[in-house]
């Protein structure tokens, strides 16, 4: 009993324990906020890398693609097909959009041209959700946008030409000319532009400036089918916007009506890549793989099947590496901490060498006596993990509002959502993560007390009483 | 009727640098159950490390020490503990009180010590009423709250008496228990002493180099050059 009496009553007095308890709380409270944020950070860029991309992929390694997507679509089916929801057809490429920007003057940007049908690629991926118009006057929110490339008819309407011929008599020989002079700048065919290609952020009123407004006109450029590739050139009018939230695929993406780049690149009915949407809960590598084994077999070394994962597993290993990294030099907080505890542990060991030798002249046995002082190690760590738990998960709470509450007092935005495209900052608390961390710090307190306990125990009755 | 507490040839030698200090030489001592024997004897003597060895918290290099007739010089750990904690109530010159605990709980230390967290909340009441009592016993029953740095050295060795007698020992060691305090203190001190010993029959071996005190001794023994002798005090 008295071990319990002694270490509480030595929590209480000894106000120099309180700065390992600090120590501790403090590891463990940033390595939850840390782990917190990370797993948040990977956790929104898997959705959203998950959300653009479909959960396989079978590319051809041709740019130019195959001519025969119904057999493969069939051979798909054929493999995999009752794990299957849906499959999209795609044609990429890689090529220059030249977006005006007024007076004449064209923003030129490398561009991922994709070639879909919309529907298709909204049935085999979050494509749909990524969509957005731009915002009305006074409209704060992007509104959503439908899977389509239809060009509404009041965009041509809104031009100059359409104006003037609103107010022309259809039977005049003007109007003509100036229908044609409302194709020329809107024509037929629909864009969805990536959301970053087609506007600038204003850092300073935390705007977006649409530099291609909806109804404006973009050119593309892109390689010709064939050995020799030629340059080719389409115009599209932009529709709609894509905002997936990962800069790297807003900022390079545009998508096109697939049969109208087929007919521009002089091969109909090439196709380069499939989408395929596995059933949910079904197992993406083994489907991957049964594919891949059917289209092997039929068409040996033509086609390249992968997983979402596996296409991003750079990029995804990447964020990985880092959290490790940041796990392991985090828990030299936790071992500072550690040997914190060490060094006032044995101080106060030190310290009580007199009682020490009291408690012993009464009877005390040195188990019992190093009892009291891995106890009174554990209960530091108790006290401050659970404090530090709590303190970290508080944080992770309110870190948006912390975020604020800094960006205020600095003058400057801590997280910037133009660098990170999120609009706050994402966590995600794993209970597992969070136990571990509470876990190791107790640890690593009891470790640390180890070594001045077992001091303790040692120590000769008779001399500790004389120890003055 | 054999003694409660005796002792054969008990010897110990400390080092210095490479040599041994002889400071026990073959020491043979026999105390009678409810005796008072005092040791006398000068500085570095000898006579704290004599009863360092019968309270079994030092080890001697030789010799037997036997109590009511069975060996304890070789018992292992866990048995020397239990005798420490329960058959030898121990008192220091300078009291060795524990400075967190209040008066009450350093009486209480010695049951504490002994029982588990379970035994001890369950017999809570009785073991203090018995503490309380140990306290009223030796007059500090208003003091129970306080901590030792709250206390007067005489109260101080009060406390450490009745934390001595708290586990109900049969053999009370004090090693200069007045050495510490005022003349009139440290009378009424020993006068505490003595009325313990005869009321409780305890068997005390107290050790001092006041011969004032060893008067009040049933026998006084003398401790020089490693051995004992009876010694008769004349007193003036």
């Amino acid at each position: 009993m008295y071990k319990y009496l002694l270490c509480w009553r030595y929590l209480r007095t000894r106000y120099i324990a309180l700065a390992s308890i600090i120590s501790v709380m403090l590891g463990v409270a940033t390595m939850i906020v840390v782990n917190s944020v990370m797993a948040g950070f990977s956790t929104m860029m898997e959705e959203r890398l998950h959300g653009t991309l479909s959960d396989i992929i079978v590319e051809s390694f041709s740019l130019n693609g195959f001519n025969n997507p119904d057999e493969v679509l069939a051979a798909i089916e054929e493999a995999a097909g009752d794990q299957i929801d849906a499959l999209a057809p795609s044609l990429q490429l890689f090529g220059y959009a030249m977006i005006p920007v007024g007076g004449g003057e064209y923003l030129t940007r490398e561009v991922q041209i994709i070639g879909v049908r919309p529907e298709d690629r909204a049935r085999v991926s979050e494509f749909a959700e990524y969509l957005v118009h731009q915002p009305r006057e006074g409209q704060a929110d992007l509104p959503p946008a439908e899977p389509t490339f239809h060009v509404p008819e009041e965009f041509r309407l809104n031009t100059y030409a359409g104006q003037v011929y609103q107010r022309t008599d259809p039977d005049d020989p003007f109007a003509d000319i100036l229908l044609e002079d409302m194709a020329n700048l809107v024509p037929a065919d629909g864009m969805i532009l990536g959301y970053a290609l087609g506007t600038i952020h204003r850092p300073e009123s935390d705007e977006d400036l649409f530099i291609a407004p909806e109804g404006s006109k973009v050119i593309l450029h892109f390689p010709s089918a064939g050995k020799t590739p030629e340059a080719k050139t389409g115009e599209f009018t932009v529709v709609s916007y894509f905002k997936s939230g990962m800069s790297e695929y807003d900022s390079m993406q545009v998508f096109v009506p697939i049969e109208r780049l087929q007919f521009l690149r002089g091969q109909d009915g090439f196709v380069n890549q499939i989408q395929v949407k596995a059933r949910p809960g079904a197992d993406l590598e083994a489907i991957a793989s049964a594919i891949r084994l059917t289209l092997e077999r039929k068409w040996p070394t033509r086609f390249l099947v992968s997983t979402w994962e596996q296409k991003q597993g750079p990029l995804l290993a990447a964020v990985q590496v880092e959290q490790n990294i940041l796990n392991i030099l985090l828990s030299f907080i936790i071992a500072v901490a550690g040997f914190g505890i060490l060094g006032i542990f044995s101080m106060i060991v030190v310290e009580k060498t007199k009682d020490i030798g009291i408690l012993k002249a009464l009877g005390a046995s040195d188990s019992g006596v190093r009892g009291i002082f891995l106890g009174y190690g554990l209960t530091l760590g108790l006290v401050g993990s659970l404090v530090g738990m709590t303190g970290g998960l508080l944080f992770v709470r309110y870190i948006n509002e912390i975020e604020d509450a800094l960006s205020v007092m600095t003058g400057r935005k801590v997280f910037d959502d133009a660098i990170y495209y999120f609009p706050e900052i994402p966590t995600l608390v794993e209970p597992l993560t969070v136990a571990w961390i509470v876990g190791g710090a107790l640890l690593i307190a009891v470790a640390a007390s180890v070594w001045p306990a077992q001091r303790a125990a040692r120590m000769h009755p008779v001399k500790s009483l004389r120890y003055e | 009727m054999d003694p409660h507490l005796s002792t054969v040839g008990l010897s110990k030698s400390y080092r210095k640098g490479r040599d041994p200090v002889p400071v026990l030489d073959g020491v043979d001592l026999e105390v009678d159950r409810g005796e008072l024997l005092a040791i006398v004897g000068a500085s570095g003597s000898g006579k704290s490390t004599l009863l360092h060895l019968i309270g079994l918290l030092d080890a001697a290099d030789s010799g037997r020490i036997f109590l009511d007739g069975r060996r304890i010089d070789d018992l292992t750990g866990r048995k020397r503990d239990a005798l420490r904690n329960g058959t030898f109530g121990l008192i220091f010159q300078f009291y060795h009180l524990l400075p967190e605990l209040s008066a009450l709980e350093n009486v209480l230390l010695p049951l504490a010590i002994r029982l588990g967290p379970l035994s001890y909340l369950s017999q809570r009441r009785s073991i203090r009423r018995e503490a309380e009592s140990l306290l009223d016993r030796v007059g500090l029953s208003h003091r129970r709250t306080h901590t030792p740095g709250e206390l007067s050295g005489g109260e101080m060795q009060r406390v450490a008496i009745a934390r001595a007698l708290a586990a109900g020992p049969s053999v009370v060691l004090a090693d200069e228990p007045t050495g510490n305090l005022d003349a009139n203190t440290g009378r009424e001190v020993l006068d505490l002493l003595r009325d313990l010993n005869r009321e409780r029959r305890l068997t005390m071996i107290l050790v001092t180099h006041d011969l004032a005190i060893a008067a009040k001794a049933d026998r006084v023994v003398r401790l020089a050059e490693g051995r004992l002798e009876e010694w008769s005090p004349v007193f003036a």
